[in-house]
């Protein structure tokens, strides 16, 4: 088993694991063992106590100062951060532009991976070239994908606007009129690679009894997909997604590598609104609207967390 | 057995389908333009960048790459060395971490599964909440545009994917394994290093190619964290676009060796890597 799992991930739904971690445990020196797990995971513990709780409370505790570069020793400000925050308009504006994004580049990255790996699921020539291929986006620095996208769509050089010039379309592709629609297109572009690659996975550990016990019942193709393959998919599909909604909620690297959130606030994503703030040198300000947003997601983190770590926890 | 195995493979498509070579091939191309493009770009000459998108007058040529290679305006060689610096320097202190970690969490069950799931939850929060904290801590400490702020923050990013990849491999691992050695008279730490290791193997190489090629492709945390002393490449390369205009050509130059070099990475181990970034499902 262990040998088949390198070529087939069991991600869909797998025989759940029996081994818990009581019958998992060595048990044969109680003592040592009991002084081995604090050693063991001492540097754990020190990481998580200064780069975790101590970055928790030192946030928090500043975004309820008036911390800024010019006055670098804060007093109290009760919640007027968080009020001048949730006053501003544009903070408004950038939740509203972040979820509407989010929302938009998930689902066409969702439909386009599930399709694109049910088109992939069979034997043809140069298959596993083309995997690594089409997996290559995954591991490009987004905020290098950004520069990239704009060799190509840039005005003066890019390839983009001049084959578009050609067949008689002449558009600005990062003016105020067409930019949001082209930053949508571009996460599709990037990231469909990898909802494709966490279905193609999946899909791997179907078995192939399912779709011949399908056709001998004369089941369409359609309707092996739709009735079949789609329910036994779900856990997947809503990992995948989740984990695309929440990436796409924190946006940042591709949008300010191209538009800084401009023009105007146009496409200022959440998180490039904390960082104008902070960039500006108002931290207690930037600390508060941090908070804000990691309030905004924490109510969906537990509903992902127990299927993410299904494999990895009993 | 043989019998199933035997009319599975008369089931099977025979492998023809060029056709469907051809269209996954024009997704590819599509998907992969980008890179693409900025490599055509990176070896025209000036000129033919100037001309038009099509032209190739001049024909190619490396210039671009001994320009920002030899350090021409911008000291591109000292940010793929802070690159480098960075994401080796996440990878070593990513393991330190979670390889004890891991072993306490699964096989001393130190912090049931709760520990786990908060540690993930991490991964989940909007990285610009930790930022302001650590860009207040780190200028306290003077640790601010170092590679070490910069290693510190990355392995924070990287630790949950790292710990879920580990504590899964482990999980595999037949406990019956270290029993066996206890029984040899092997103490935990012992049978970790001895026994258990060298199981985790594929485990330890899917952790340390995705870490470092996430620490490569970090920006938000360098772009915050860092000013100059310790830029690496994903900021870096974005000086190239100046005040006076864009140096098309070095800048295509300067992206495309920045992200060949975790690409190379990822190619070595593209069967770990798969497993891996897919039994996290995290990225």
């Amino acid at each position: 088993m262990s040998t088949s799992t390198t070529d087939r991930v069991r991600i869909a739904p797998g025989p759940a694991r029996q081994r818990g971690p009581r019958s998992g445990r060595t048990n044969r020196n109680p003592r040592a063992q009991g002084t081995a797990r604090w050693v063991l995971s001492s540097p754990l513990i020190l990481f998580l106590a200064v780069l975790v709780a101590y970055p928790i409370v030192n946030g928090v505790t500043s975004s309820l100062q008036n911390h800024t570069l010019l006055n670098p020793t804060p007093g109290w400000a009760g919640l007027s951060n968080y009020w001048e925050v949730l006053t501003d308009g544009s903070f408004w504006y950038s939740l509203v532009f972040t979820l509407g994004y989010t929302i938009v580049v998930t689902a066409f990255e969702l439909v386009l991976g599930f399709a694109l790996a049910l088109f992939f699921d069979k034997a043809f020539p140069g298959k596993k070239v083309l995997l690594s291929a089409l997996i290559l986006p995954i591991m490009i620095a987004p905020a290098l994908m950004g520069i990239m996208f704009r060799l190509m769509l840039s005005a003066n050089i890019g390839v983009v606007p001049a084959a578009l010039d050609a067949i008689g379309i002449h558009a600005s592709l990062l003016s105020a009129s067409s930019v949001i629609p082209m930053l949508v297109v571009l996460d599709i572009v990037q990231w469909t690679s990898f909802t494709f690659l966490i279905f193609h996975a999946a899909l791997q550990s179907v078995p192939a009894e399912l779709h011949e016990a399908a056709q001998l019942d004369r089941a369409s193709k359609p309707r092996y997909v739709f009735s079949i393959l789609l329910p036994l998919m779900m856990p997947t599909i809503f990992i995948a997604g989740f984990l695309r909604a929440i990436d796409g909620f924190r946006t940042f690297d591709v949008i300010n590598v191209l538009t800084a959130g401009g023009p105007g606030i146009e496409t200022t994503t959440l998180s490039i609104y904390v960082y104008k703030i902070l960039a500006g040198g108002n931290f207690g300000l930037a600390s508060a609207a941090a908070v804000l947003i990691a309030l905004i997601m924490l109510p969906i983190i537990p509903f992902v967390i127990r299927r993410i770590t299904k494999g990895a926890t009993s | 057995m043989t019998q199933v195995a035997a009319t599975t493979l008369r089931h099977r498509p025979k492998p023809k389908g060029w056709w469907r070579t051809a269209a996954v091939l024009v997704v590819a191309l599509v998907i992969n333009l980008p890179l693409l493009n900025a490599i055509f770009t990176s070896l025209k000459t000036d000129a033919a960048i100037g001309t038009s998108p099509f032209s190739v007058k001049g024909g190619f040529n490396f210039d671009h790459y001994a320009a920002v290679l030899g350090g021409s305006g911008y000291n591109f060689p000292g940010y793929l060395l802070n690159s480098a610096q960075l994401s080796i320097g996440t990878v070593i202190l990513v393991m330190i971490v979670a390889i004890p970690a891991s072993y306490a969490i699964v096989r001393t069950g130190f912090g049931g599964n709760w520990l786990l799931e908060a540690i993930t939850s991490l991964r989940l929060v909007p990285a610009m909440f930790f930022a302001v904290p650590f860009f207040l801590i780190f200028s306290g400490l003077g640790i601010y545009d170092t590679v070490v702020g910069l290693i510190l923050a990355n392995t924070f990013m990287q630790l949950p994917l790292a710990l879920l990849i580990l504590c899964g491999t482990l999980r595999d691992v037949p406990a019956e394994v270290e029993e066996a050695a206890a029984i040899d008279g092997a103490g935990p730490y012992r049978s970790l290093f001895s026994v258990v290791l060298p199981l985790l193997a594929p485990g330890l190489v899917a952790v340390g190619i995705l870490v470092f090629v996430f620490a490569w492709s970090d920006y938000l945390f360098a772009v915050i964290l860092s000013s100059s002393g310790a830029v690496p490449v994903t900021v870096g390369a974005a000086f190239f676009v100046t005040s006076a205009g864009v140096q098309w050509g070095n800048l295509a130059a300067v992206t495309v060796i920045s992200v060949i070099i975790p690409l190379c990475f990822a190619f070595i181990a593209q069967r770990y890597l798969v497993r891996g970034l897919s039994a996290g499902a995290i990225k």
